[in-house]
């Protein structure tokens, strides 16, 4: 929101970043909410929460200890026992891109560059400040990154992610990690995480997880009561919001899918094809690509990426409750399954998009790549050859955060959804 | 809600701890009520366990079995052999494994131990990768024993000191008869070398046994020669542990609360049958398994018992408390 000028004052850095990012933010919930009809009524709970944070200056973790994390593979499940709240750090602004621009090279990844931006700017739209930040090894640029945050003069803990996971070797060095993690957490937020308080945020995490699934499966249905981008936004939210209030806004949302399902509501257009996103993680407000899609009457009904699905999908499962088996529970959780590109093999990724293909009905796969972002760059070949093995059609598109070039994209996108139609009636 | 999707939904845990008390009271004391499910038993039902055993464990006869002069094991009459064989195939091949996870005395006296260790709040053990590889390989050096031995006795090679080899060293010999104040297994015999070297190392086996399973989850199991000799026909059997590769995550939750510390179960896709040599088919896997029908339990070919996300829920306590 615009802040009214004071007498004289001139605006300071900060609040001019504030406003360019309220602007930013609040063009796109204009499109996220005005550019289709038939929102669900739920969803107004994450479209207020987004406007509040982004555009509004409300903090949602006034006055708590707020960890930062830089990837999916953080346990939220650790930091929430000791007391802390993980906010989740990757960026989405084109606004911070622009800051976070001058640390990295001219071809590195968008979502590095905004991540540095906004910690750059310190203006941290969840809290009243991070101190700490939490940076697993993951991609060579996040590893970099370190560096930067801590000349910013942020604490970072830097967490060690194997690059292999398929070795007995991988999971004890992580489950290591995780081990000294949980240590080091407790040291951060001065709480000792206790046998009762692990058993109870596995539980919340749990929760929020069900929910997840349960509106998640409902998009198998045809036809689709719900559109991909209420789901990045939903899981988005995942990233900063107050996990009960989050989870119980998300079982609010599943009552009303539910109810849309038994009566047949169709949320896409007659022959909307089906899509499987993947790739690089669309992060708010960067949801160009899935708002592209979605305009061009595709329907996203899935998606394989660290901003939504895998986010949320895999669950914690403890045989011994008690500290010595739910910390290792936890570590298996975000590492086995976890189908990041950083890793040496991938074949769990693919074999994860074909389940998602089959399962969800789609008609095809869009993947993402953010241009710099080699990893998912150089998965790209791998990738499309499988699809192509199993007659899947897929664009590839190497996209950034800038606002320029749409044109281009969208046509793109609309000749890929055409053909998709094409296909299906030449099937019939 | 059908048949089906309640056993889905079961608390396993508790439901293979009742199951498991009550095989170990049928085989342990069902003697003393005229119990008698013959020789050929596929688990160790102790024939050491004098007049409270239900039936008994087929090492001990295929032992002595072996054992008998050559003219005689290869005339008609050792056709007696396969006899007890089929008997034995016969019970195996509607349990498979289950024999191990559900039924077997022994089998429930480890999870009694690992019980006991929880209550503690001790942690357990594992093997690593090259300890597992190598460990492996025992219950098969003992079936190969526990079958030539007899085999050298019957062919004069051996003195009858060493008959029924693998009874003399296993712990059940000695633990089962306990259940019925039995401690006279409790002695090393020194009457003659064979069955002096025999029964201390059965003695030291024991003390292993108790000690191992109360560090390691099912410590025993790993070296079992009748879990050796079950997996040779595990194929045939009618009660099957199942894969769908395609619906895996790779998540390993299988594998994390897997006794027997099996990893293709979580690791290998594209195997459908996925009975692995040690594994005991506790269910445990299935059980915690959260992705719908990746892992199932198929009976003649029909799914009996399937991972679901809500079984994986209710049994992790995650849901809404009412």
């Amino acid at each position: 929101m615009m802040s009214e000028p004071q007498e004289r004052a001139i605006e300071t850095s900060q609040q001019r970043h504030a406003r360019h990012q309220g602007m930013e933010a609040s063009e796109v919930l204009d499109v996220v909410e005005k550019s289709f009809s038939g929102n669900p009524k739920a969803m107004q709970y994450f479209y207020d929460l987004f406007r509040d944070v982004y555009c509004n200056g409300v903090k949602t973790h006034s006055g708590k200890e707020t960890i930062g994390t830089m990837c999916v593979q953080i346990p939220d499940e650790i930091i929430h026992a000791a007391g802390g709240i993980p906010v989740r750090m990757c960026n989405g602004f084109y606004t911070d891109e622009e800051i976070g621009g001058e640390f990295m090279p001219a071809k590195s990844c968008s979502l590095v560059k905004a991540s540095l931006g906004m910690l750059k700017s310190e203006t941290n739209p969840y809290s009243d400040g991070i101190k700490t930040i939490v940076n697993p090894t993951t991609c060579d640029q996040k590893k970099k990154a370190a560096g930067m945050m801590r000349e910013m003069g942020y604490q970072v803990y830097d967490m060690e992610l194997p690059p292999v996971k398929e070795s007995e070797e991988g999971r004890e060095y992580w489950r290591r990690s995780v081990r000294k993690f949980t240590q080091e957490v407790t040291r951060i937020t001065g709480k000792k995480i206790t046998k009762k308080g692990l058993k109870e945020t596995i539980r919340k995490v749990g929760q929020a997880q069900i929910a997840y699934h349960r509106l998640n499966d409902l998009r198998k249905h045809t036809p689709v009561p719900i559109l991909g981008k209420d789901i990045f936004m939903l899981t988005n939210a995942y990233f900063f919001d107050d996990l009960e209030c989050w989870t119980q806004a998300a079982e609010a949302l599943c009552g009303e899918i539910e109810q849309r399902v038994a009566n047949g509501f169709n949320a896409a257009g007659r022959h909307s094809p089906r899509i499987i996103f993947t790739g690089s993680p669309p992060v708010f407000p960067n949801l160009k690509i899935p708002l592209m899609i979605e305009l061009a009457d595709g329907v996203i009904v899935a998606d394989e990426t660290c901003s939504s699905n895998r986010l949320l999908n895999d669950m914690v499962s403890v045989d011994e409750w008690f500290m010595y088996d739910m910390v290792d529970a936890v570590a298996d959780r975000y590492l086995k399954s976890c189908t990041c590109p950083i890793f040496t093999m991938n074949d769990d990724r693919i074999r994860r998009l074909i389940d998602l293909y089959r399962s969800f009905h789609a008609d095809g796969v869009i993947y993402q790549a953010f241009s710099g972002c080699s990893v998912y760059e150089m998965e790209q070949r791998s990738v499309a050859k499988a699809m192509e093995k199993e007659g899947i059609p897929m664009l590839y598109i190497e996209t950034d955060y800038s606002p320029s070039g749409t044109g281009q994209l969208s046509t793109r996108i609309e000749a890929f959804m055409e053909s998709l139609k094409a296909r299906r009636r030449n099937k019939r | 809600m059908n048949i089906k999707a309640r056993i889905d939904r079961l608390d396993w845990r508790r439901f293979r701890f009742w199951l498991q008390l009550a095989a170990f009271l049928l085989l342990v004391y069902g003697g003393r009520l005229a119990i008698d499910l013959g020789q050929s038993l596929p688990t160790f039902a102790c024939g050491y366990n004098r007049g409270a055993t239900a039936g008994v464990c087929y090492l001990l006869p295929l032992q002595h079995q072996l054992a008998q002069p050559w003219s005689r094991l290869f005339s008609p009459a050792g056709l007696e052999v396969l006899g007890g064989l089929g008997l034995f195939l016969l019970w195996f091949v509607v349990l498979n494994k289950a024999w191990c996870g559900f039924i077997c005395p022994l089998g429930t006296i480890q999870d009694w131990i690992t019980g006991l260790r929880k209550k503690l709040g001790i942690r357990y053990s594992s093997y690593t990768d090259e300890q597992f590889n190598q460990l492996r390989l025992i219950k098969y050096a003992l079936l190969l024993l526990l079958i030539f031995i007899p085999l050298g006795i019957g062919g004069q090679f051996l003195s009858h000191d060493w008959g029924t080899p693998f009874c003399q060293i296993c712990p059940a010999r000695m633990v089962i008869p306990l259940f019925n104040g039995d401690f006279s297994q409790w002695v090393i015999n020194f009457s003659s070398t064979g069955k002096m070297i025999l029964t201390a190392i059965g003695m030291f086996i024991t003390g292993l046994f108790f000690v191992g399973s109360f560090l390691k989850k099912r410590f025993f199991c790993f070296f079992c020669p009748m879990s050796a000799f079950h997996y040779i026909f595990s194929k045939f059997a009618l009660f099957k542990l199942k894969k769908e590769g395609s619906k895996c995550t790779v998540c390993g939750d299988c594998y994390r609360v897997c006794d027997m510390q099996i990893k293709p179960i979580a690791d290998n896709v594209t195997k459908k049958d996925i009975l692995m040599d040690d594994c005991i088919l506790c269910l445990k896997c299935v059980a915690a398994c959260p992705e719908e029908g990746a892992l199932r339990v198929d009976i003649l070919g029909k799914p009996i018992f399937e991972a679901t996300k809500d079984g994986f829920v209710k049994r992790m306590g995650m849901e809404k408390k009412q």
